[in-house]
């Protein structure tokens, strides 16, 4: 058990202290009241407000603002599962984001020029999305294992390749609403009633299928990584590539499997953001989804239950965000605190050695095993 | 020259140097020999300003020093050739060399100038080096010059060798040797590290001894024999000898009929190139050899991780050719590679996952796709007992077990899967010698239990100890075959520096 | 035609210094061991301070102001790449995402959405002879930094392959334990080149803020940080490499540019969006035509450690 929360408490910690510095930073840059009063903004919008529906509100200040978080949080913990899959595999896919990108337009193309009914049009629609995000990402698998090249960097590539090609040709060009006559609009077609993700709650929230799905996902992650064969070999290649391949587990297939499930995974992502919410292919993506994915799974210690539970938190407060407004703090100071714990966490040597008691006279540079995230167990 | 007082050096828990005290003399040629993790190279690491010690001093030519840094060695003239070589390999000899004191004119280098002295250095010391040519197209034993020559012309009065044989061939062992006496004549220090105890009774002229850490005999090498240095090595009076052992002739069914075997190395030059050879069941197979000469390769090869180039045979009554390492396995190949952390275990996973591994599919690891936790457990709980490895918790990391428990646990893992044929490559490098007899005698166990074994060793002595057959490799091709009854160690020597004999096998 | 060209260079060279300068930066830190995917992040703090500087100093002054911010987000990922051994990549990234949202907020909370209000951009140098002068003329007119990004990279060559220094930074990203038994400082070095490029990168930020345009916008740099990488790859981790990679890529933007403008048609027929995913897709070609060991340094992205055997 202690074991257990050793594992936890860097990320507990890096984001309370992302938290507090976040605060201190609005207080001196505004002031303390100002700090104090975006913060508590920011949690009715995003885990609803409480106080108002004590006084007689209607449930939708509840359900509304929860919906909003979970919103966002399912959009977070699919591209966090995303990167935690291909760290599983010894991949770090920073590629998330232009894998959910083209994901998102197969998702919208699928959605708008197929006729179905809703039941066989959702899944085929998220399918498509699951299917581009995974040949997105396999480009990089392939380049890695055929021709060594560093994931990071071809990730980075295929980002704005993916970019370049779906935002300013293929969404403003062919796959325009309205292309070839001159309507002037941004963004593919409307998706089809059919394929819109329905609403849970109906007018009381925007909370839609992609909550439950992604909380599934996530679910059904974990039981592949620690329950089954094919997960243990996954993990194994990650570990230890070559012990994996001496000892007959198919290391590149596994590889290549676990890479085109993280595309999958961030463009099922993309998915949820067309049919859930927006019912078409924007301009853009509108946020760095995927660098939150990056985030949202490293504070979650690539455990896909840590991930889930870091996509909630942080879809509650990027929900939240919202509200800050009214106080004049911008939207995106959520992604700040975001940022700064994923900081905190990459350096959380600096602070665990000043927490540590100091038994031993404090020797230069010693063996720290990498704090692994992964602790694996039955 | 030099003396060490009174070193104390701890690594977290672990004494890796208990009240060390130590003379070098100058102009003397010492070996530090010991077994491994006695303390000998964490020792020559704070000689040299690598690590700190944590209590002690060190005098040089009577004067106390502080030796933070290896900058302040160098300039108390201390050079060390790590076992490791130290060199840049994408830069050349002449760059490798003068880096860190580069001759320079208003802030350029100047390279002809460097060229000039480093070419001055190798000519005053019998070097023969090219300081224009790239470190990585040079050989083995020219790197360790290039070693040398850096330490000699940083002005080192006293050499720390370290290990400086492991990796050369005895042609270019001699070689050394030879220049280690001549820079000892010339009036320098030199100390070798080094385990192989004829070397250095060949070589040095006084031999200090450690054990776990401590300083436990000097004394002069004319004094002394192999034996009684290895008693006190390893601190018993009696070293426990390779038990003499009978013959087993070949007579059981062949599991590995080779023929012309062709593959390369990881570098891409051809390391097989025509090795026929033949394991029987309930059979030791030797394969002795000087490092580097296709030993490696031939065990990839018939553990499915290298590819073939040509030739091919029966492995176990299929081809050999397009073996996979999951054909082997399936077929009973079982495989204790030489590096074990990069091949055989996964150090971040528990102990029962690694002993999962290799055989996660069938039972008891695993039931229909699911991993089977209770059967995990169960077998690797007994497998753990067994074998004796400390601790007998399969639930920890592997990386918190001791090398010798880790390398336990993969022999326990390989024999437990009852293997036809067993590759064993450097089975028991780096053990204490309690856990090396332990593995030995599970080695000759799965024999004695009819597997065919074939151990890929570069220490002769454990392969005469252990094989009933032993094929001699030089450059990729089997240069001598003997059986157990004329095992000739002179003649196999003789061989494995690539006289070649008549080729003893079909 | 000549004007045309004319045109294509005079936009290119605007275009260059800042992708130039970050390519650079990236290139000194990996050269010595270090991964740097906080370029873009390091970029943005550069221009977003030197904006925010020349408000009320002048312009050369928030330009070292930038390179100062960029150097002191470069110190936060050397503290936790070089003392801390942490993750290059993440810590990369972290730098990234912070700089995102930091540099949101700050600029909402204290100037507003559009930007920082506009400053005097860098004097632009007007060669009297040069103007005159067809094709050369679009030498003309550009800021100083533009000349010193023309210069930077022979400096920078001459730096890595001819001095002392250079020889330890190539050294010390191959074989870190080399340079340290020869009483080097393995930490020292790479520190140097750490924030070295800090500086370039928040130079190449600053020049986006004063140079190319005369403001901090919402955006900037606008995945240019990312494109510097790019180009250090293209240019197989060396400086001049680097200079011919931005130098191309650079004229791919103005030629995409110059068509939007000048030959709208033409974009029917060559859609923009192939012309700016085309740097992207040369690097991966490229990448995936020899690989990538070849060329990146050895020790790039392992951290260092001294008592490890």
């Amino acid at each position: 058990m202690g074991e257990r929360l050793r594992a936890v408490l860097p990320s507990v910690f890096s984001v309370l202290l992302a938290l507090a510095v976040c605060w201190v930073f609005i207080a001196l840059t505004r002031d303390a009241e100002t700090a104090t009063g975006a913060y508590l903004q920011m949690l009715r919008g995003g885990l609803g407000d409480w106080p108002q529906y004590f006084e007689g509100g209607r449930l939708a200040v509840l359900t509304r603002p929860l919906g909003e978080a979970a919103i966002k949080a399912a959009l977070l913990l699919l591209t966090g599962l995303s990167v935690t899959v291909a760290f599983k595999v010894g991949l770090f896919n920073i590629g998330a984001q232009g894998q959910m990108l083209v994901g998102a337009l197969a998702a919208a193309v699928a959605g708008a020029q197929l006729q179905l009914p809703a039941v066989l049009h959702i899944p085929v629609a998220v399918l498509a999305a699951c299917v581009a995000g995974g040949l997105w990402a396999l480009i990089a698998a392939a380049l890695k294992l055929s021709r060594g090249v560093h994931e990071v960097i071809s990730t980075i590539m295929l980002n704005w390749v993916a970019v370049s090609l779906v935002d300013n040709w293929l969404s403003v060009g062919p796959l325009r609403a309205g292309a070839g006559t001159h309507l002037s609009t941004t963004g593919t077609a409307e998706i089809a009633a059919s394929a819109q993700l329905p609403r849970l709650l109906g007018e009381m929230s925007r909370l839609h299928l992609g909550f439950p799905l992604a909380l599934a996902v996530a679910l059904a992650i974990w039981v592949w990584l620690s329950r089954l064969r094919s997960g243990f070999e996954t993990r194994a290649v990650g570990l230890g590539a070559e012990a994996a391949r001496a000892a007959g587990i198919p290391v590149v297939r596994r590889t290549a499997q676990a890479m085109g499930l993280a595309g999958a995974l961030a463009g099922m992502a993309g998915a949820v953001l067309v049919l859930g919410t927006e019912y078409r292919y924007p301009g853009g993506l509108g946020a760095p989804y995927g660098f939150d994915g990056i985030a949202i799974s490293l504070i979650g210690g690539n455990h896909p239950l840590g991930v889930a539970l870091s996509a909630l938190f942080f879809g509650a407060l990027r929900a939240g965000g919202t509200r800050m407004q009214l106080l004049g703090v911008h939207k995106s100071y959520p992604e700040l605190i975001q940022g700064l714990a994923l900081l905190f966490v990459a350096g959380r040597m600096v602070w665990l050695s000043l927490l540590r008691p100091r038994k031993v006279a404090p020797m230069a540079p010693t063996r720290q095993p990498e704090a692994s995230p992964e602790v694996p167990r039955a | 020259m030099i003396s060490l007082r009174h070193i104390h050096k701890r690594f977290g828990a672990v004494t890796a140097l208990d009240d060390v005290s130590l003379d070098i003399g100058t102009g003397e040629i010492l070996a530090l020999v010991g077994e491994n993790g006695a303390g000998k190279s964490t020792l020559m690491n704070v000689l040299y300003g690598l690590y700190q010690a944590d209590s002690g001093e060190v005098l040089v030519k009577g004067q106390p020093v502080r030796l933070r840094s290896p900058r302040d060695a160098i300039a108390q003239g201390i050079g060390m050739v790590h076992q490791h070589f130290m060199l840049v390999p994408t830069l050349t000899v002449a760059e490798n060399v003068v880096l860190g004191r580069e001759p320079s004119r208003w802030g350029r280098m100047d390279m002809d100038r460097a060229c000039q002295e480093v070419a001055a250095t190798c000519e005053r010391f019998g070097f023969k080096l090219d300081p224009r040519a790239r470190v990585d197209t040079l050989s083995v034993g020219s790197q360790q010059k290039v070693e040398i020559v850096k330490a000699l012309h940083r002005g080192a009065q006293v050499l720390i060798l370290d290990e400086p044989t492991a990796v050369l061939t005895p042609q270019e062992s001699d070689d050394l040797f030879r220049v280690a006496r001549g820079l000892a004549a010339g009036g320098r220090t030199v100390v070798f590290i080094s385990h192989k105890l004829r070397e250095v009774l060949s070589v040095a002229e006084r031999v200090a001894v450690m054990r776990r850490g401590r300083l436990v005999a000097e004394v002069r090498a004319a004094n002394t024999r192999p034996e009684e240095l290895a008693a006190l090595m390893v601190g018993e009076s009696r070293v426990p000898q390779a038990e003499a052992q009978a013959y087993h002739p070949p007579g059981g069914e062949k599991l590995l009929e080779a023929k012309d075997l062709r593959a390369r190395g990881e570098d891409g030059r051809p390391a097989l190139q025509g090795v026929s050879l033949e394991v029987h069941a309930g059979e030791i197979v030797g394969i002795a050899g000087v490092d580097g000469n296709g030993q490696r390769e031939l065990a990839e090869v018939l553990t499915g991780l290298r590819t073939l180039d040509g030739g091919g045979g029966t492995l176990l009554g299929a081809p050999l050719t397009g073996l996979t390492p999951a054909e082997a396995r399936r077929r009973g190949v079982g495989h204790v590679p030489e590096d074990r952390l990069w091949r055989a275990v996964v150090k971040a996973m528990t102990v029962e996952e690694n002993v999962a591994l290799g055989r996660q599919t069938q039972a008891p690891f695993a039931r229909g796709l699911q991993v089977d936790f209770a059967g995990r457990r169960e077998r690797t709980a007994a497998l753990l007992k067994a074998y004796d490895v400390r601790p007998p918790d399969p639930e920890v990391p592997l990386q918190a077990l001791s090398g010798g428990n880790q390398q336990k646990v993969v022999v326990a893992r390989e024999l437990d899967a009852g293997p036809k044929l067993l590759v064993v490559v450097q089975p028991t490098r780096g053990l204490d010698i309690g856990a090396v007899a332990q593995v030995q005698a599970k080695l000759r166990e799965a024999r004695d239990k009819g597997a065919g074994v074939v151990l890929v060793s570069l220490d002769l002595e454990e392969v005469l100890a252990l094989a009933d057959r032993v094929y001699v490799f030089f450059e990729g091709r089997i240069t001598g075959t003997f059986t157990r009854p004329e095992f000739d160690e002179r003649e196999i020597g003789r061989r494995m520096l690539g006289t070649r004999g008549e080729v003893a096998h079909g | 035609m000549l004007e045309i060209i004319e045109a294509l260079l005079s936009s290119t060279l605007e275009y260059f210094p800042s992708l130039l300068f970050a390519a650079l930066g990236a290139t000194l830190c990996e050269r010595s061991g270090v991964v740097n995917v906080g370029v873009e992040g390091m970029m943005r703090a550069g221009a977003f301070c030197a904006a925010v500087a020349a408000i009320t100093f002048p312009t050369p002054v928030g330009v070292l102001m930038g390179m100062a911010a960029g150097a002191g987000m470069a110190a936060i990922h050397g503290y936790l790449c070089i003392r801390w051994r942490s993750d290059q990549v993440v810590s990369g990234m972290a730098i990234n995402l912070v700089a995102l949202a930091g540099g949101t907020y700050l600029l909402e909370s204290l100037y507003g959405p559009n930007g920082t209000p506009p400053i005097h951009q860098l004097t632009r140098w007007h060669l009297p002879g040069l103007s005159e002068v067809p094709l050369l003329r679009a030498f003309s007119g550009h800021s100083a930094l533009t000349w010193i990004a023309l210069v930077l990279p022979f400096v920078f060559h001459g730096l890595l392959y001819r001095t002392p220094l250079g020889l330890r930074l190539r050294a010390v990203g191959e074989k870190p334990h080399a340079v340290a038994t020869l009483g080097l400082s393995v930490t020292g070095l790479r520190w140097l080149a750490v924030l070295g490029s800090g500086m370039l990168a928040g130079l190449g930020g600053a020049t986006l803020s004063t140079a190319v345009l005369d403001r901090f916008e919402q955006h900037t740099p606008a995945g240019l940080g990312f494109m510097a990488l790019a180009a250090m790859v293209f240019g197989r981790w060396t400086p001049l490499g680097a200079f011919l990679a931005a130098l191309f890529f650079a004229t791919g933007n103005a030629l995409r540019i110059g068509l939007a403008s000048s030959a709208p048609g033409l974009l029917e027929v060559v859609p923009q969006g192939f012309l700016l995913a085309l740097p992207y897709v040369l690097t991966l070609a490229v990448l995936a035509f020899q690989g990538q060991r070849t060329h990146a340094p050895a020790a790039l992205g392992t951290p260092y450690e001294q008592e490890s055997r």
